[in-house]
């Protein structure tokens, strides 16, 4: 990592040298170490280091933009007049007010030392527990364990001047049998949060449980979703409805519905990332302190999350979320997503089910078919269980879903105490923490072969 | 640059170690976002760095940096060797790779226009104009056009002596207009959905694209959806248009025939592939008219490439031939345990990522029918176009698409439209259900920019040549 100081020291001479009205450098740095295992040993293993600064200029109400990843002066400056030169042939943009202005903002504690320096033996040395435990039932033990690193700042001719470290950890492990497969995962922002027997061990019996799978017909069941299951969800929801392009262009559902009913009054949704126990980015890719956002509260649809620009043309407040300058044009997005916590356990949730599915995961969820309902389809994989008369009882073929997330959120008949830190696909400081939770009608389209 | 790369791979032969390659990889990349009436982005990027592969000890290691100072490179070979130990510590057995020919050789795509050279204004200019042109009713909530441009240039050198470079580029674009009332919305893309389409080569890709010319009837489509009436449910024949075949072979044959998929290494995320070892040669994944390749050679396609990301020279194979599964997408560690060499897939998502097998152009071979005549032949049916969404299960059997529009084709004629078209299907029923396939006047090749694989996750450049095809009884309508 650069730090804290080299970070500001050069990027301030950098900014210094600006023509422009305005600038803004956002500088991400990570260090990747991630071993990827399947059939029971190590395939990949990868350590990566980079650093990307992205400046964004402003001449009046015209920007550029444009990115480099090398931290000499040289390339900075160079990138920073290639906005420069961007900016000058750019159209005015109407809605830009200007850059953010100096905030105070949280410090979180979201680095740890030894999870920086965990190096590729002691990934492998974890590892060879979690084949060992697949060599007891000669199952195939598959998946990938991660250990980063990385650091944000955004500075800029306001005065902004923002910087946090971090650290994060994930583990995800499949256990193979001949007919059946297991899941198991976890996140933590540091490598001691996870602990990977444990996990080997839940991936394993979960693939004993879903042996000799049988055929279930297409059609509605009460289901109960795990927290990985809700995690793939909420990954689509948080594109299609919680923020802010989706939002304007109308095609969310909480678009010209806010403050009615969406969902069961149960369901309460927010993002949060000053949460002490799940702390995120305390500032936005612009510099703007995060706030906590209710995106669904007791069912009813309260907002979306903002930027600075999405939210001058919705005519609301910015609440900290913008991404990174290279994506603007994706707006604003929730990477902190939470689901408030029910009352029961998992047991408990599956002693209620006379006839049912519990859902470990799903595969390749698309949540593009009807966002102003947010209808997805999607397949179950690696452990779709039979509940019969409130017990586990034996696995089932995967089934395609294709139900609208309105719905199936109207009808939650319970949530778990318990909830797990999923980390979404697109990393770093992103997580989601997410319950179990059963549903009384979960609507299946099709089935395959497995 | 090349001094400081070969110094590496002295360096590692100089450690014993068994294998190594290292490639530097410089990325510059323009893309502009226009919405409604304003610039919604413009952003320039400029990415570079290098990435070392060994095998020592075994076993498989990786280490990579965008830090180009000369004490950078050693640093990152030590690195890479202590991950190769560390993989060493759980290896079954030793990692060997097939043979390939080492080359001393340069690869360049050809383009007429750089498209880096084509002024701002003149690219806003046209992108602007096509959202006026969409934006003419005001039923068209969002208008969205874009444009996207990458040059490439790699250098990859091996302990086996290979010394290779490349220069490629890309350019495309694609817009979209999403029609909004009474709560329904609904969006007609061109020249197909998600960005457009891609290619390698200059400006020209673009300006050859007709987009303005198709502003108009794509808001008016875009319009019209708005009261047109669901899809009804059934058993159905569809001709599927030639954009949406991209993304069928892609989904269904693209993915399924990756070697590493096959072997399990992909399951934890992507997943594995009802097309295993025993099935090569077998399997009747489609009907007699289903003939299927891998070609990288094919020129302006975005799949298109000299050498892949482990030095093996770009080629063409045979993947389904009259219908029977006959050939996977292979690396130099794989394409032994079928006994063949690779047939050049493997890529990796610049120089920070390690070579996966990706698919290359993934091509349909055209049959002997025009659109027209393929409507005339149908009584009773549908035409979908455009893809909206789309989903397949973990071993690419189940899968579902969701259309932009779709038409009906009644006694062989085109009639009413239809919105929020969806069908599903095992792969291959579905493929052997195929009973013509449009000729060679419909066929093109679609470059899709985004396809997703690998922890960290790596994007992929590839393509798909196909004309419009017909599918007997196929399940459609099936949402809610």
């Amino acid at each position: 990592m650069i730090g804290q100081d080299k970070i500001f020291t050069t990027i301030e001479k950098v900014l210094a040298s600006s023509k422009a009205d305005q600038v803004e450098a956002v500088v991400t740095g990570s260090n990747i170490g991630l071993t990827r295992f399947a059939n029971s040993f190590i395939h990949q293993n990868v350590a990566l280091e980079n650093t990307r600064v992205a400046f964004r200029v402003a001449i009046g109400n015209k920007i550029g933009v444009a990115s480099c990843n090398s931290f000499t002066l040289t390339d900075l400056k160079r990138a920073l007049r290639s906005a420069y030169e961007i900016a000058k042939r750019q159209r005015p943009n109407p809605d830009f007010d200007g850059l953010a202005q100096p905030s105070e903002y949280a410090k979180l504690d979201t680095h740890d030392p030894r999870t920086e320096k965990f190096s590729p033996k002691q990934r492998a040395s974890k590892l060879k527990r979690v084949f060992t435990k697949g060599a007891k039932y000669d199952y195939d033990m598959a998946g990938a364990f991660s250990t980063d690193s990385g650091e944000v700042a955004v500075l800029n001719s306001n005065g902004v001047r923002c910087y946090q470290p971090y650290t994060s950890a994930t583990i995800n492990i499949i256990a193979t049998g001949d007919d059946s497969s297991g899941y198991a995962a976890s996140a933590s922002g540091t490598v001691d949060g996870i602990n990977v027997g444990e996990l080997a061990g839940i991936a394993v019996k979960k693939c004993r449980k879903s042996r000799n799978p049988k055929d279930a017909k297409p059609g509605e069941y009460e289901v109960i979703l795990e927290p990985a299951a809700i995690g793939e969800l909420f990954e689509w929801l948080d594109f299609v409805a919680f923020g802010s392009k989706s939002y304007e262009e109308k095609t969310s559902f909480i678009a010209g519905r806010e403050g009615e009913k969406v969902m069961g009054e149960n369901v309460s949704i927010f993002d949060d990332a000053l949460d002490p126990e799940h702390p995120g980015l305390a500032f936005d890719f612009e510099g703007v302190p995060r706030k906590r956002v209710e995106l669904v509260e007791k069912g009813v649809a309260k907002g979306v999350v903002h930027s600075l620009l999405s939210a001058k043309r919705t005519g609301l407040e910015s609440t900290g979320h913008c991404l990174p300058p290279e994506e603007s044009a994706e707006g604003a997005i929730p990477l902190n997503i939470q689901l408030a916590a029910g009352d029961s356990t998992l047991d408990e949730l599956i002693a209620e089910v006379e006839d049912g599915l519990l859902v470990t995961r799903f595969h390749y969820i698309n949540g593009f078919l009807d966002p102003r309902v947010a209808l997805m389809t999607g397949m179950t994989r690696d452990g779709l269980l039979r509940i019969k008369n409130g017990k586990l009882n034996g696995g089932v073929r995967n089934l395609r879903f294709t139900d609208s997330m309105l719905d199936v959120f109207s009808n939650v008949l319970g949530i778990t105490s318990e909830r797990k830190l999923v980390a979404p696909w697109w990393g770093g400081v992103a997580s989601m923490c997410v319950p179990a939770m059963r549903i009384g009608k979960f609507k299946f389209t099709g089935k395959t072969d497995f | 640059m090349k001094d400081k790369l070969l110094d590496a791979i002295e360096y590692l032969k100089s450690k014993g170690v068994d294998y190594a390659d290292i490639r530097f990889v410089r990325t510059e990349s323009e893309r502009i976002q226009v919405k409604n009436e304003n610039v919604d982005s413009i952003n320039r990027q400029i990415d570079q760095g290098f990435g070392i592969r060994v095998i020592a000890d075994g076993a498989w290691g990786f280490a990579a940096s965008s830090t180009m100072k000369p004490a950078s490179f050693r640093k990152i070979a030590n690195r890479a060797l202590q991950v190769a130990k560390a993989s060493a510590m759980t290896k079954k057995q030793n990692v060997r790779l097939a043979e390939v020919e080492v080359c001393q050789d340069q690869f360049t795509t050809a383009f007429a226009v750089d498209p880096f050279k084509v002024r701002l204004d003149k690219k806003l200019k046209l992108l602007l104009g096509i959202c006026e042109v969409l934006r003419k009713n005001s039923k068209i909530h969002t208008a969205e056009a874009s444009m996207g441009f990458t040059r490439i240039n790699k250098i990859f050198i091996s302990t086996e002596g290979s010394v290779i470079e490349q220069d490629i580029l890309e350019s495309g674009s694609g817009y979209a207009a999403t029609a909004l009332a009474d709560g329904e919305t609904q969006r007609r893309s061109f020249p197909t959905s998600f960005g457009g389409d891609y290619g390698t080569g200059g400006y020209e890709i673009v300006e050859n694209m007709a987009l303005l010319d198709n502003a108009e009837r794509i808001r008016e489509e875009a319009i019209a959806l708005l009261t047109a009436p669901p899809m009804p449910s059934g058993r159905e024949d569809i001709i599927i248009n030639s954009s949406q075949m991209a993304l069928q072979i892609h989904e269904s044959c693209g993915h399924p025939i990756e070697l590493d998929r096959v072997l399990g290494t992909e399951i934890s995320l992507a997943g594995g592939s009802f097309l295993t070892i025993d099935q090569l040669g077998k399997l009747q994944y489609g009907s007699d008219i289903v003939n299927i390749n891998a070609d990288a050679t094919i020129p302006g396609a975005l799949g298109t490439f000299g050498y892949d990301d482990e030095g093996v020279r770009a080629q063409r194979s045979p993947v389904i031939q009259n219908g029977k599964f006959v050939g996977y997408l292979t690396s130099r560690e794989t394409a032994p345990v079928v006994n063949q060499r690779s047939n050049g897939a493997m890529r990796a998502d610049g120089w920070g990522a390690i070579p996966l097998i990706r698919m290359t152009n993934i091509n349909l071979e055209p049959g002997d029918v025009s659109l027209d005549d393929l409507m005339a032949d149908t009584n009773d049916g549908y035409f979908v176009e455009t893809n909206k969404s789309w989903s397949i299960d973990d071993k690419r059997l189940n899968f579902q698409f969701g259309l932009e529009v779709a038409w009906k084709i009644e006694n062989g004629k085109k009639g009413q439209m239809y919105k929020n078209p969806l069908y599903t299907g095992m792969t291959p029923e579905f493929w052997n259900s195929c009973d013509a396939i449009c000729d060679k006047n419909h066929w093109h090749v679609w470059g899709i920019p985004n396809c997703g694989k690998g922890e960290p996750m790596q994007t992929a450049h590839v393509a798909h040549g196909t004309s419009p095809a017909r599918f007997r009884k196929i399940e459609v309508g099936v949402s809610k």
